[in-house]
């Protein structure tokens, strides 16, 4: 199946009887960048799902209004980043924890986790990651593990590209001391 | 910091992704979104048709209450007003003036000494008294329609 550019896909999805296709292929179309993307930031599979399914019904209801000024996936990410937010948020106020020590339980219980299948090194790398403040974990996971441009990023966080290298920079250094220091 | 980035940018060509999705998990996801969706819509379009059924009843509902509401407050006022109202005051007084009028002297003297009058109270009416009154106080018949 050939794919379709943003831009025909929102043509199509403006047939509002080939909406529900139109939609079929945005989802086909992003969903695993999206889903990778939250799954960095809140780890587990399952939250992960919830997530998604979340970020994809709210560009349901979006698109219609959808200003063309912006690129769709840009659109797409900040849902999916705003949804994981708002997700994280919700487990501190849920378990009366800090966000910090969330990320320690995230942390904690990695290994156990069916769904990961690292090795030590790999284990120990996202650790180092989880110690990151969240912003400053997005912005890592973006340039480290999607290598997205900077451009795209500053779009999608709403934050200066030289804000995002500086955070990047810091970022790549905490990591470095985790390293050092275990 | 330059070998560490080094290494990390080793570490990602050497490894696979770590983190692993269920089984058919992509292919099922679309199915699964788009059955989200419609249900949401089903359950909003439900929603929506009871508000258009029950919006009218409630409408004139209010409309009974509102009513109601007004109805009371006006004949709560009206009652409020009549006790306090000296209007009647005023058309007794009128009333008395203008029948006193046209009743003159000698009819009240004649009904006072009238033989046939009928008694309404048991009391003894005791007219000689009250003509003997006037004729001694010298009070005439206009200066006691002004005193009433």
């Amino acid at each position: 199946m050939s794919e379709y550019s943003d831009k025909e896909l929102l043509d199509l999805f403006g047939d509002k009887e080939k909406r529900n296709y139109a939609f079929n292929l945005i989802v086909r179309k992003y969903q695993e960048k999206l889903y990778w993307h939250i799954r960095k930031i809140v780890i587990k599979h399952d939250d992960t799902d919830d997530i998604l399914q979340n970020t994809f019904v709210k560009a349901w209801k979006g698109l219609d209004g959808f200003r063309k000024d912006s690129k769709l996936y840009t659109w797409l990410y900040r849902i999916a980043t705003n949804e994981s937010l708002t997700f994280l948020k919700q487990q501190k106020t849920k378990y009366l924890l800090p966000i910090v020590d969330y990320e320690n339980h995230l942390s904690e219980t990695l290994e156990c986790d069916e769904y990961f299948n690292g090795d030590e090194i790999q284990s120990k790398l996202q650790k180092a990651i989880l110690q990151l403040p969240e912003k400053q974990r997005i912005v890592f996971n973006m340039k480290y593990f999607e290598e997205m441009k900077y451009d795209d990023m500053s779009e999608i966080l709403e934050t200066s590209v030289g804000a995002l290298k500086a955070s990047y920079h810091h970022a790549v250094k905490k990591i470095e001391n985790y390293f050092k220091e275990d | 910091m330059k070998n560490f980035n080094k290494k990390l940018e080793e570490l990602k060509g050497n490894s696979n992704n770590p983190f692993s999705v269920p089984k058919d998990y992509f292919e099922e996801f679309p199915t699964r979104i788009q059955e989200k969706i419609f249900t949401e819509k089903k359950e909003l379009s439900w929603a929506v048709k009871v508000l258009q059924y029950v919006k009218p009843h409630f409408a004139l509902g209010f409309m009974f209450i509102a009513f109601a509401a007004i109805s009371i407050t006006a004949v709560d006022f009206i009652l409020s007003n009549k006790s306090n109202s000296g209007y009647g005051n005023e058309l007794f007084t009128r009333t008395i003036e203008v029948d006193a009028y046209e009743f003159t002297e000698q009819h009240f003297i004649d009904v006072l000494l009238e033989d046939k009058k009928v008694i309404i109270e048991k009391k003894e009416i005791e007219s000689d008294h009250y003509i003997n009154y006037l004729v001694n106080e010298n009070i005439d018949y206009e200066s006691l329609i002004d005193e009433l």
